[in-house]
């Protein structure tokens, strides 16, 4: 499986009332061509999209979260699996994409889901109520419709071959900052759920 | 730190409006964290380590939830790239309350380098910070904290002293 293909089934059952937080990586890219909208934010640190994602799905439970981690993110940051089982917020998903190397270095050295460390298990044993690892393009798109739409916490790991899209039209490639990622997000919040997050004059 | 402080901490925190409180315990802010989870009004989130936690405050603040990070000053070296990359890359803030672990008369050996390394590391990060020792600097504190966080996107920091903290025995 391809992550892009991946990703352009799962755009197909992101609204635009969902939040999305993506990890470093090629992810990112890919899924900024797809959805370019601003109900996602694109993180710059390696472990963060997951607690990150929590962090949001706590504030608003009304709303539908979908984190979209990688496995070099996860290992970096294994605790954040029990934080999430504990806290088991019913409108998180979590899908990691799993190519058991890091991609972005030279050489794409193996993580250690190459060998024997299985997210999957992991996440159900950290707490997670709803688990699944999609091997095929017919299970993610039914593990991921089932798990965004179950009212339970779920995390799914999908297993993908290395390789990053090559071929996003230029007027769909992702050219934003952290910054400006961050300022798209902030406002587009602040209109989906007519709040005020950073006026000009905080007040108190 | 005792009751009666730790709900002045929980009053400061409701007056500047943070009611979603992330927290990895540590013996000085002890309090804190035991009012915090108990209190009805505020979402209280337990991190397994300050770097995951600060991506969890954050994820709260910029979805409008006023978020803070309560730990231990040692924690700011666990946190150091998180809050590096969420500060600096993003200009997304997390406030932090810690206890000054390794101030001067600090009686464990192993907390010592807290001390030695928590305000080096604050001016390399660039992030205010505000060392208070008495209770009317509560309330104050943590509402400046809160707003300059807002104001500046950039994280801020009130380190608590003794005798508002327990040293420990």
């Amino acid at each position: 499986m391809k992550r892009y293909e991946l990703l352009k089934e799962l755009a197909k059952l992101v609204t635009d009332q969902d939040l999305v937080v993506t990890s470093i990586g090629g992810v990112k890219p890919e899924w900024y061509s797809l959805m370019p909208g601003n109900g996602t934010m694109f993180a710059d640190l390696l472990g963060c999209a997951t607690p990150f994602s929590l962090g949001v799905a706590l504030n608003l439970p009304h709303r539908r979260v979908v984190a979209l981690d990688t496995d070099g993110g996860m290992l970096f940051n294994l605790g954040a699996l029990c934080t999430v089982g504990k806290e088991s917020p019913p409108n998180l998903t979590i899908i990691v994409f799993d190519n058991e190397r890091y991609e972005g270095v030279v050489g794409g050295p193996p993580t250690h889901t190459s060998g024997r460390a299985d997210l999957e298990r992991m996440a159900s044993a950290a707490g997670i109520p709803c688990t699944a690892t999609a091997k095929t393009i017919e299970n993610f798109v039914q593990s991921a419709a089932t798990m965004m739409s179950d009212n339970k916490t779920g995390l799914m790991v999908a297993k993908i071959e290395p390789g990053v899209f090559k071929d996003i039209p230029p007027e769909r490639a992702k050219e934003s900052d952290g910054i400006e990622d961050k300022y798209r997000f902030l406002r587009h919040i602040e209109q989906l759920e007519k709040i005020s997050i950073r006026p000009r004059y905080v007040r108190e | 730190m005792e009751p009666r402080l730790a709900a002045l901490v929980i009053e400061g925190l409701k007056r500047a409006r943070v009611r979603f409180v992330v927290g990895l315990p540590d013996s000085m802010l002890a309090g804190v964290y035991v009012a915090a989870g108990k209190d009805p009004d505020i979402k209280y989130v337990a991190v397994t380590n300050e770097a995951e936690g600060a991506s969890v405050a954050a994820g709260a603040w910029i979805t409008g939830g006023r978020s803070v990070l309560v730990m231990e000053n040692s924690g700011l070296r666990a946190a150091c790239e998180a809050l590096s990359r969420l500060g600096l890359v993003n200009g997304i803030p997390v406030t932090m309350l810690m206890g000054y672990r390794g101030d001067l008369g600090e009686r464990f050996h192993w907390g010592v380098n807290h001390g030695m390394t928590m305000e080096p590391i604050l001016k390399a990060l660039r992030i205010p910070y505000w060392i208070i020792d008495h209770e009317e600097q509560i309330i104050p504190a943590l509402s400046r904290a809160v707003i300059h966080g807002i104001s500046s996107l950039y994280h801020t920091a009130v380190i608590f002293r003794t005798p508002l903290v327990d040293e420990g025995k």
